[in-house]
């Protein structure tokens, strides 16, 4: 069937017809890319699990209270409400991305740009939110206590993401704008770009849970 | 502090309630739609409203945390 599809492809191509080859070969391999990129999503998922099964575990087994004692004390609880109005800016962005990718689908190249610039705002408002609250929690560092150690790798790993879907984002920004490789049918590295930002969105719906609400 | 705070959670609450409605929104255009990139897209929007009424929860109170 593949096979078939791409020699179609490749026929309607040697006939003088680029577009039509370009498309043909675009749609075929089109789902193949879908599926590898949600099997990535399927992997990070894998990844942040294994980390928060181990802070659940280390919460609920080793620590006999919560948050855990250092030094003679017990550490204070993380600050929700700030925590609170990070997540809000976090969710906004991916709302803002949707709208984008709606955007470029319906050929409003202004609604694209305008709620591109929002999602990246948002997103970089976000990481500064985290380093921020990296340096004012009162948790002992990453070393400090099993409370800093779990919490800066799981959010460290989440913020890794978020700065990683940034640059995912500017990049493809700025392919949009100096290049032809996107167009009203074609464009999988958007799709691509708006399922990576929802998902980062989606772990931290958890890790705030797991974190500031439990 | 205390004043501070009561800000952030007024401004989460606010920004929560909007975000899960565009959210709710988002979702509803995608709910006819079919193909794998979009059956994803509609579990990670509903999967963010999700967060906004957690953030609603801490915000208001309700949960153990009760937003301090």
């Amino acid at each position: 069937m593949a096979v078939s599809i791409a020699k179609q492809g490749y026929e309607l191509g040697h006939g003088h017809d680029e577009e039509a080859h370009e498309e043909v070969i675009y749609q075929e391999t089109r789902d193949m890319r879908l599926l590898g990129f949600v099997f990535f999503l399927c992997s990070d998922v894998v990844l942040f699990s294994s980390l928060i099964f181990a802070y659940i575990y280390m919460r609920t087994t080793v620590a006999p209270v919560w948050p855990p004692m250092m030094d003679g004390h017990q550490l204070p609880r993380l600050d929700t409400a700030f925590a609170a109005v990070n997540s809000v800016v976090l969710f906004g962005s991916g709302v803002t991305m949707h709208y984008a990718l709606e955007g470029w689908k319906h050929a409003n190249k202004r609604q694209f740009n305008w709620f591109m610039l929002f999602t990246i705002i948002l997103g970089s408002g976000f990481l500064g939110g985290q380093a921020y609250e990296y340096a004012h929690a009162q948790i002992g560092g990453w070393s400090g206590s099993i409370f800093g150690a779990s919490f800066f790798t799981l959010t460290g790993m989440h913020g890794f993401h978020v700065f990683v879907g940034v640059i995912y984002l500017i990049v493809l920004w700025w392919q949009t704008a100096r290049t032809n490789l996107y167009n009203t049918h074609r464009y999988f590295g958007l799709t691509a770009g708006t399922l990576y930002w929802h998902f980062v969105d989606v772990i931290w719906v958890g890790l705030f849970f797991l974190f500031y609400l439990w | 502090m205390e004043g501070l705070a009561g800000a952030e959670k007024v401004i989460a609450l606010i920004g929560a309630v909007v975000v899960a409605v565009f959210a709710l929104i988002s979702l509803k255009g995608e709910w006819p739609k079919t193909g794998l990139d979009d059956q994803v897209t509609k579990l990670l929007l509903g999967l963010m409203a999700l967060g906004c009424v957690l953030v609603l929860l801490a915000t208001t109170g309700v949960l153990p945390r009760g937003g301090a």
